[in-house]
């Protein structure tokens, strides 16, 4: 199957160095002290996040630093074939610990010995990097939340096809069988928290991937970072001016 | 700033005065008057992996309710219907409680309670899922996702349940003789003809169409405070509340379901009447409603074409 076509276009119309359009809304649920919803292209996450509160099982506490918990879920609707298990399966598993340690690196955890931080991400539509769109909603929501950070964590994808490197694939080029390589990065720091790929690539095409998905990064992050100061600037507006 | 500090103290000291405070004025802690239900939007066709999805929000609560099809072979019993299976999912993203065993019972209730109604009010006619005589049909998943757990749950469940069933379209599909049902390509609209040609005359092609709905039933949630009845509750009203009553309608205005679960006070008849005169009122607001997003829907699509 052709994934590049010979006037350089993708399946779905865009370049190969191209994201997907993103959309990112940030407090849209109340009851929550921190919420995200993401739309990257037809991918649709939506985190939450509850705490710092105090450590649900106090055995887990931990006395020099925050409790991380975190929880991914898919939704029985969310892809072509109706899901059994929408969590506690492998792939769950696997992802919520992603999700949980990327997002570690960026919490100042150290600055709220024993409490705890739970981030639920539920997948409520999947076309592909979806592992990217959950770690992008998840430190909005964090962000939203207040709880305090080194930087956002910004991810994206690629990947290689057709002798060509990818940018953010949906869901038929990830399901082509190329290597797909998901990357978190810090952006301020340029450093790389998460880097994941399981699939043979050649060393120096490999880099050409990495250099892509982190420019992806970075990319994503600037327009994160927008979302955030807008709803930040319009929130400032809604309370008016702070009196000490 | 001060005294709003000093109203949140007193609300998180006092909740039962704080609550009863606002009664005593008539009126509640969100300024609503005691009658009066929260907004409510219904967003159809929200997740488009699904065959019929609606996102409805009734003040912060939040559903998103979605369903996916799949084929399976009719029942001995009934071997011209389809079926209907429903779950009710409360994620922890929900609400800032985590009691998941409390949960698994509310959940339980309201996804009973929400296919009951679907039953009695016979909106879904079990026949309109059948593909083909004793050898295959439609099992319609009915997955309901609590995202916001604001209160009146039930409320918000069912009027997603059905809102989910107005935006759902039966794929087209092809069944062969053997009773295999394959789909039909959706690129291959115009080509329709050419596959009945080189197929066996005896495939059988199902057009893609829209269920004919039944009568909807409504549900409004009432609670009982001192002799107070309060549409609507939020979850924070909820916690404080002697009990609730629950009246599912359907459309004429004929009492499906009657749901109080316990409480400390005991109703009477005319109590009762009048949560049922209540929630006549707030079925036909949510039937205007429906019909409107409904009718906003058909023109955005009229205008993507």
């Amino acid at each position: 199957m052709e994934y590049v076509s010979p006037e350089g276009l993708r399946l779905d119309g865009r370049r190969p160095k191209e994201v997907r359009q993103l959309k990112c809304e940030l407090a849209v649920l109340h009851r929550a002290d921190g919420s995200a919803y993401l739309e990257m292209g037809n991918t649709k996450v939506l985190a939450t996040v509850y705490g710092p509160h105090e450590v649900s099982q106090r055995s887990q506490s931990l006395h020099d630093r925050a409790l991380v918990h975190c929880e991914y879920s898919m939704a029985t609707f969310s892809t072509g074939e109706r899901r059994r298990r929408p969590k506690g399966d492998r792939r769950s598993v696997e992802l919520s610990l992603v999700i949980r340690q990327s997002m570690e690196a960026a919490i100042l955890t150290h600055l709220l010995p024993r409490t705890q931080i739970d981030i639920y991400v539920q997948v409520l539509q999947a076309d592909g990097g979806t592992r990217a769109a959950c770690i992008n909603a998840a430190t909005l929501a964090l962000a939203d939340a207040g709880v305090p950070m080194r930087d956002l964590v910004a991810s994206c994808a690629a990947g290689y096809l057709n002798g060509t490197p990818l940018l953010d694939l949906n869901y038929v080029e990830d399901s082509a069988g190329g290597p797909d390589l998901t990357v978190a990065l810090l952006p301020k720091a340029e450093k790389v928290t998460l880097l994941q790929m399981d699939s043979k690539l050649p060393l120096d095409t490999f880099e050409a991937v990495l250099g892509l998905a982190m420019d992806g990064c970075k990319a994503i992050a600037a327009h994160m970072r927008q979302a955030l100061l807008e709803h930040t600037r319009k929130q400032a507006v809604v309370r008016g001016p702070v009196r000490l | 700033m001060d005294s709003q500090l000093e109203a949140e103290a007193f609300k998180r000291i006092y909740p039962e005065e704080y609550f009863q405070r606002f009664l005593s004025e008539g009126t509640r802690p969100d300024g609503r008057p005691l009658g009066r239900a929260r907004s409510t939007t219904i967003g159809f066709g929200a997740v488009s992996t699904a065959d019929g999805s609606a996102l409805v929000k009734i003040g912060s609560t939040t559903l998103l309710a979605g369903i996916k099809l799949e084929v399976m072979t009719p029942t001995a019993e009934a071997p011209d219907a389809g079926k209907i299976a429903a779950t009710f999912e409360m994620p922890p993203l929900c609400s800032p409680d985590a009691r998941p065993e409390r949960r698994l019972e509310e959940t339980s209730v309201v996804v009973q309670q929400v296919m009951n109604a679907i039953e009695s009010a016979g909106l879904v006619n079990t026949k309109e899922l059948l593909i083909s005589t004793g050898k295959a049909a439609w099992v319609a998943y009915l997955d309901i996702y609590c995202l916001d757990a604001d209160g009146s749950l039930l409320d918000a469940a069912l009027l997603a349940a059905v809102a989910a069933f107005a935006d759902l379209t039966l794929p087209p599909v092809r069944v062969n003789p053997e009773g295999h049902v394959l789909p039909v390509l959706s690129g291959a609209q115009g080509g329709n003809l050419r596959e009945n040609g080189d197929a066996s005359s005896e495939v059988v092609t199902v057009e893609r169409r829209k269920l004919t709905l039944g009568a909807m039933p409504w549900a409004a949630t009432i609670g009982l405070y001192k002799g107070h009845l309060i549409v609507d509750p939020t979850a924070e009203e909820e916690a404080l509340l002697e009990s609730t009553v629950t009246t599912i309608l359907d459309e004429a205005g004929r009492l499906i379901s009657l749901f109080k679960p316990g409480g400390i006070t005991a109703v009477t008849t005319a109590l009762i009447q009048d949560c049922v005169e209540l929630t006549r009122h707030r079925a036909r607001e949510l039937k205007q409603i429906l019909e409107e997003s409904s009718q906003e829907d058909e023109d955005e699509g009229d205008e993507s074409q």
